[in-house]
This record gives C-alpha cells, structure tokens and sequence, in this order.
C-alpha cells in the first residue's frame, strides 16, 4: 500500500572477494548500487571500458548465433509463448551448465563460421552464375576466347549488338574495308541482343578490319576462357557452382544438427548479460590495492537476511543507515493484489517523487470504475474477465508485467459487466436482435437502472458526479499528502477551501429550480440549505483568496495572486465536464454495438441470413472491441492523469533497479540463494 | 413537392456531413499518422504495439461521425418509423450534426499532427508511451465534446413538438 522504505549501505571489503560479493548481490536481487562515491589518492574507480567492449562483442557473437539457428532451425512458437514465462533452471543444471561454459562458446562460434561459409558461398555462386551465363553463348567456340591468332593470321573474336546474319556482316565490312581478301567469319551464336563472332585474317590488314568491326559495335567478350575453350571453361564453373551448393547445404545441415543446442547457447546469453550487469555495476566501486567500497540502497526489509549471508561467506565491515530527510531514494511500489495490476499505469505517469504518497491504491478502484462506465458492455466485460481469468489460471509462471496488465483488465472487465448490467446493455440490443428476428418473440433483458440512450441527459448529470466524487478523492489524496509531510495548514489551504468552494456551489445549484430544470432532475435541495451552502462557498473562496499567493510577503502581491488562484475554480468547472465523455464513449459503444446487431439481422431468417447474422455479428463485435478498449483505456489514462492527478500528484521519482537476475531465457529458482 | 419531404431530406444531409467530414478527416489522420508509424517500426520493430496505438487515437473521430449519422437515421425513419416532421424540425437536426461534422473533421486532422510528434518520441524514449498516449487524448476532448452536444441535440430535438 505503499513506497517501500529503504535503507543506505555500504559495504568495505577485501579486494580479492570482489566477484563472489557482487555474485551475492546478484543473486539476493535487493541493492542497487549507486554511483556517489568520490575518488580521492587511495581510492580509485577501475576503468572497465577494455572488459566491457570484450564481453559486449561476445553477447553479439552469441545473440547472432543464436538468430542464426532461428533462421535455419526455426524454433517451434505457439500464440500462448509469451504467457508461458521464462523457463525455470534448477540450481543442478545451472551448475552442469556453467561447467560446460567454454564447450557451449564453442558452439556458438561454430555456428556463427557456418553462416559466414554460407554468406561466402552464396556471394561465389552469384559471381559465378554471372560468369557461365556470359560465357554460355560462346561455347560452340573451341579454342580459348583470348586466342590472337597465329603466326601470319590474326583472330578477332567478340560481339556485334543485335542480331546479324553471316551475310549482313560481310556486306557491311565489304562497305567499310573493300581492299580486304581472304577475311574468315564464323557465327558462334547470335540472340536477338548479340552476335558472337569469330573474325580470321591475316596478320597485316588487322588493325584495318578491327576498325571496321569496331566502327558497327564490335567488342571484345568481357570474360576470360585462360586458355581454355569455352565449354571447357563454362563446365569447371558449373562444377564449382555445384561444389559451393553442396557445401551451403552440409553447413545448413550442420547448423540444424546444432538445433538441440538452443537452450545451451541460450543460457550463455543469459550468462553473459549477468555477467555485464555485474560489470557495469564494477565500474561505481571504489577500489585500493586491497579494499572495494560498494555503496547503494537496499529494501529495508530485506537488509537483515543480505547482512548475515555476508557475514557469514566473507571478511568485511557493513553499515546500513536511514536516508536523509531530503534524499531522492529509488521507488518500489508494494500494493494489494487488487490495486498493484494499475502501478504499470503509475509507471508509465511518473513514479512518486520526494514526499509524495503512492497514489495506487486510491486511483485503483476508480481507474476500473470509470474504465467500466466507458465500455459499458456486459456482453464484452463478461467476454475480457473471462479471457483474463483463463490466462492467468493456465500459465501461472508467465511474467510479472504481463500478469499485472491481465489481472488490471480482468478487473476492469469486472466493472464493465457491472455498468452495462446496470446500462442494459449486452452486446448492445443482441438479446432483443436475435429473438425478435429469430424467433418471432421480442424479448429485452431491462437494465437495472436506466438505458443512457434513453435518457442521455440523466447519465450526462451521473457522469459529472461520477467526475465530482473522484475529484474530491483527488483533493482526499492531497490532504493525506500534505499531513504525510507535516503542513497541516496546507490541508485546510488546498484542500479544505476547494471542498467549500466547489462543495457549496454544488449544493447551491441543485436549490436552484433553474438548474434542476435543466438536468432534469426529480429532487431539489431546500432554499435555506441552498443559502447555507452559498455562504460556505464565499468563505472558501475568501480562503482561497487570502491563501493561495502565501508564499509571497508583499500583501498585495498575496491577494492578486490568491485571487488567481480563485481563478482556478474554473478549471475545475472544465474539469467536471471533462467526465461526460463517460456518457459519449459510454453510448459510442453501445450504440455501434446496436449498429452491428441490426446489420447482422438484415439477412432475415434464411440459412443464408443465418451465416450472414453470425459473420457480422463476430466481426462487427470484434472491431468495436477493439475500438472501444482502446478509447476506454487511453481515457481512463487522461481522467487519472490530468483530472485526478492534476490535484496532488507530480511524481519525478526514479524506479528501484536493483543488481539482479535480469535473464531474457531462463529464470534461475530461488534455492541458489542458499 | 409536400413538405416533410424537404425536412427528411435536410436532415439526412446533416447526419450525412457529420459522417462524411468526420470520415475524411479520420481517414488523412490514420493515414498520416500511419506513415510515421511503420516509420517507427522500420526503426524498432518491437515498436508495434505501442505505435499503433498512437496511430489509431485519430480513427475516433469517424466512429463518432457515424454514430452521430445513425442516431439522426434511427431518429428521422430512415431505418424504419415515421418520418412525419416539418422542415423547420428538419433544419434543427441539420444543425445538430454540424458540431460533429466539423469538429470531428479538423480534430482528427490536428490530433493526427500530434499522434505523428507522439510516435516519434516514442522512438526515441520507448518507456514513455504512457504519456506519449496523453498528447493526442488531449485534443480527442474537444470531438467527444462536439459528440456529446451532437447527440444531445438530436435527442432533445426528436422530442420537441415543432
């Protein structure tokens, strides 16, 4: 129910016990280490930065590898995974395990070479594919493609664009170089691209018909055979194509055989992440040639077990002491099973700062009150605490976030079935749709109070009390704040003259016949009750004025700024409206969830009508689920935030992040502690 | 032409506008809002959930454009009833739906520049998103608002003998 108190520790021990105590620490899970010790001539900070950069390219090699056996060995995944939880690891196989640590290093680097050999092997095969299909079209050729020519001839070999006949070559060469005889032209292959061509003449008229050749776009092959003919040439890549295909497959084969040790590479990881937290929380020591000085916070209800285990295991002097009055120690919520699944909401606000009181359980019951007026369906709150309920009974084990958001809307699911009980409404008119269209026999399940779409004016008025009441908590909360830090008169400043102010107002209004015309309301409070009120307002106000500027001395600055502060009451006007979006989102839902139902009813009584009712009807009712959780939720954030919190709460305060187990794999039991 | 005709008509239209601008401007806000998230999930992945959120706060606004249009449906006999008014009582549902319509169009279109400035803080401070949640809520109140006024004039005006 409340902020954790802590206590300060330091503990002063021998150098050579510095793994085996931060171990300890780890293991207990219970003290966070600060940073707030000054060197000085003796004592020094280590600069781990070499160790940390060492161990940080281990966890890469280790989370690529095992990535790597994800991509080519796939584990075996199911929706519910992530309920599950961690996998536990009994203090015997974390033992066997760590014994095999450098065996399972190896592995893991094994696995890694695989996949570089793959990366390797697939580049080569892409290089060479390209070389055999640019080789392809030559292997008629029989001699090698960088053959020059003989003795007194000279061969030209190399492609013409586009495809030409044997006739339309020598045409064209003919045009160019008429005083050349005796030219041999041979067509290796021709495509609708290129045409390859073997080109003999003799030695001296070669630089005259090159020209030529090259004056209609001939060129020499842009691959190399050695000396080697083609077909030869294009056979050895293929052979070693196949050979790299060969070896990709053994590696994938061999990284799939590494598939069992998954779990193996995994608690490395999990090893090596340990064992960086304890690294980094090195780096706030200080060390001299013989003694480490460790100094953080510890839980003060765990600081008696963590004491006698250290001194029992080691030689060392520890002193635990109480946190200056104006010291910012970590947060660390502890709140009943019914309001603790809200503090992620907490959390995602602000954690208390300094001498604020833990607001969980005050806005719990609230955040599922006014969560449930806004869903407001007791078809789909019935539907979210059962989904709920029957995850957190089957996987017990799964993660502590995880199980505080299901239980939140478990219990807001709770609520919802509650108000659309009370709204009437079940999967909005479902019950009405089906057996009117059905079954010929209007039946309507009547809300126990009244239908808002009905009478929206009259659930306008209940939101805004809705709104007042939690309001008045919110001031309720400051009150508790301020007499927690001992400024008794800031209970009556803050707190008491806003409840006048606001309360007689309230009061006053509902005896005004005026208003009560308007709300259409069936009661009216007695005039002189009324008067009374309105006097108990004036005084509030004149409170509020005199006090809200107290913290000036100059009395005229102290009025203009209590008159602003009276100012505020309008901001709690727009407060209070601010709550009719429980009417809006409350109808919003409702009155799609009608949409849907008749909709789905258009098809009539038919087979087919039937089909059509129950495929609208799930889908229609799924999407507006999901809308309106998201909408319930984002608002029941903002009225906590903003309204309720707006009227004592800032919070600033940082979380308790001990020195522990923060495994991603496996949960270690708790016997090792022992 | 009889008379009532004209007041069926006019208010039609205005349950209509109310879904069409309120539509559109859910539409663009999504869309762009929807940008800058799969954006965000090139970034980071595990992103997801927390951006889609973000990208979704601007799609209200058409859910209650259509609300407001049905309710102007179900009250003018359009789904079926009596649709015997005049055109001055038709005139008044014109103007009823005009707070959603409108208010709805540009919110969305504003609440989705914010959803966007949102998705992008959440990139940078993954831990923040409970506030980066509060930022485009804020601007939400104003279309629940319009909602609120819209549904209490089409209620009150189907009750009003004119």
């Amino acid at each position: 129910m409340a902020i954790l108190p802590m206590k300060r520790i330091h503990i002063y021990a021998l150098l050579e016990d510095h793994k085996q105590i931060l171990e300890l620490l780890q293991q207990f899970g219970t003290v966070q280490v600060e940073d707030d010790l000054q060197e000085d001539e003796f004592f020094s900070k280590k600069d781990l930065t070499d160790e940390k950069l060492k161990l940080d390219r281990d966890i890469t090699m280790v989370s690529e590898a095992l990535a790597v056996l994800n991509d080519y060995a796939p584990e075996e995944k199911s929706m519910f995974d992530s309920l599950k939880g961690k996998q536990e690891l009994s203090f015997a196989d974390f033992e066997e395990l760590s014994a095999k640590y450098h065996e399972i290093f190896k592995t893991a680097s094994n696995i890694k070479n695989l996949d570089r050999q793959i990366a390797e092997s697939t580049a080569a095969m892409y290089k060479l594919q390209l070389q055999i299909d640019t080789i392809s079209p030559w292997g008629r050729l029989d001699i090698p493609l960088q053959f020059q020519g003989t003795n007194s001839t000279a061969a030209l070999i190399g492609t013409l664009p586009r495809e030409l006949s044997h006739e339309d070559i020598l045409i064209q060469l003919a045009d160019l170089v008429p005083e050349v005889e005796g030219l041999h032209l041979d067509i290796i292959s021709a495509d609708h691209q290129q045409t390859c061509i073997f080109v003999l003449c003799s030695k001296k008229q070669e630089s005259l018909v090159e020209a030529a050749l090259r004056s209609i776009g001939f060129a020499r092959p842009a691959i190399a055979s050695g000396d080697k003919a083609p077909a030869i040439q294009k056979a050895e890549w293929e052979e070693e194509y196949e050979n790299h295909r060969k070896a990709i497959n053994e590696s994938k084969t061999a990284i799939f055989s590494f598939a069992d040790s998954r779990g193996e590479l995994q608690f490395l990881s999990d090893c090596l992440s340990m064992r960086m937290e304890r690294l980094e929380t090195s780096e706030h020591l200080l060390e001299s040639k013989r003694i480490i000085v460790i100094s953080g916070y510890i839980l003060e209800r765990e600081a008696e077990a963590l004491t006698s285990a250290l001194y029992n295991k080691f030689l060392l002097y520890m002193e635990l002491s109480d946190p200056s009055e104006n010291e910012d120690f970590p947060i660390l919520l502890q709140n009943s099973k019914f309001s603790e699944p809200v503090e992620g909401v907490l959390k995602s606000f602000s954690l208390p700062g300094k001498g604020e009181i833990d607001p969980t359980s005050i806005f719990a019951f609230f955040y599922y009150i006014l969560f449930g007026l806004m869903f407001s369906d007791a078809g789909y709150g019935l539907l979210m605490a059962i989904v709920c309920g029957i995850c957190l009974r089957k996987f017990p084990k799964m993660e502590n976030n995880m199980q505080k958001t299901l239980r939140m809307f478990f219990f807001c699911g709770l609520s919802t079935l509650f108000w659309g009980a009370v709204f009437g409404s079940w999967f909005g008119n479902a019950v009405l749709v089906i057996s009117t269209t059905f079954f010929n026999n209007p039946v309507s399940l009547d809300p126990l109070w009244f239908e808002p779409t009905q009478d929206p004016m009259r659930m306008l008025v209940f939101s805004m009390g809705v709104g007042v009441v939690h309001l008045f908590a919110g001031l309720a909360a400051n009150i508790k704040q301020s007499a927690k830090n001992k400024q008794y008169m800031a209970v009556l400043y803050d707190a008491g003259f806003w409840y006048m102010l606001i309360g007689g107002l309230i009061v006053l209004a509902l005896s005004s016949e005026k208003f009560i015309e308007i709300l259409n309301l069936n009661f009216i409070i007695p005039e002189n009750i009324g008067k009374t009120a309105g006097i108990i307002a004036a005084i509030g106000a004149a409170g509020i004025v005199l006090t809200a500027g107290r913290e000036s001395r100059n009395w005229f600055k102290r009025i203009l700024k209590g008159l602003y502060g009276l100012y505020n009451v309008s901001g709690y006007l727009s407060d209070i409206l601010s709550y009719s979006r429980l009417l809006a989102l409350g109808l919003a839902t409702g009155a799609i969830a009608t949409v849907i139902n008749e909709m789905a009813a258009m098809g009539g009584t038919s087979i087919g009508g039937v089909i059509l009712f129950v495929i609208v009807f799930i889908a229609g009712h799924a999407v507006n689920i999901g809308i309106n959780l998201l909408g319930a939720y984002v608002h029941t954030n903002r009225l906590t935030f903003v309204e309720f919190f707006g009227k004592f709460y800032e919070g600033g305060g940082s979380e308790f992040m001990p020195l522990g187990i923060n495994t991603k794999y496996y949960k270690i039991k708790e016997e090792l502690k022992s | 032409m009889s008379d009532w005709n004209w007041g069926v008509l006019i208010a039609l239209s205005g349950g209509i506008l109310a879904a069409l601008l309120s539509g559109i401007g859910s539409a663009i806000g999504v869309g762009k809002a929807g940008d800058a998230a799969a954006g965000a999930v090139t970034e980071d992945p595990s992103l997801f959930g927390k951006v889609l959120i973000l990208q979704l706060l601007p799609g209200t606004q058409g859910i209650y454009g259509l609300l407001v249009a049905f309710l102007t449906l179900t009250q003018i006999g359009i789904m079926g009833g009596s649709s015997d008014f005049s055109l001055v009582k038709g005139l008044m549902y014109f103007v009823s739906c005009l707070p959603m319509a409108f208010v709805g169009l540009w919110s969305a279109l504003r609440q989705s520049k914010v959803s966007i400035s949102s998705i992008a803080l959440v990139t940078k401070r993954p831990d923040q998103s409970g506030k980066a949640i509060i930022f485009p809520a804020m601007v939400e109140t104003y279309a629940i608002l319009a909602l609120l006024i819209s549904i209490l004039c089409i209620t009150g005006v189907s009750g009003l003998n004119v």
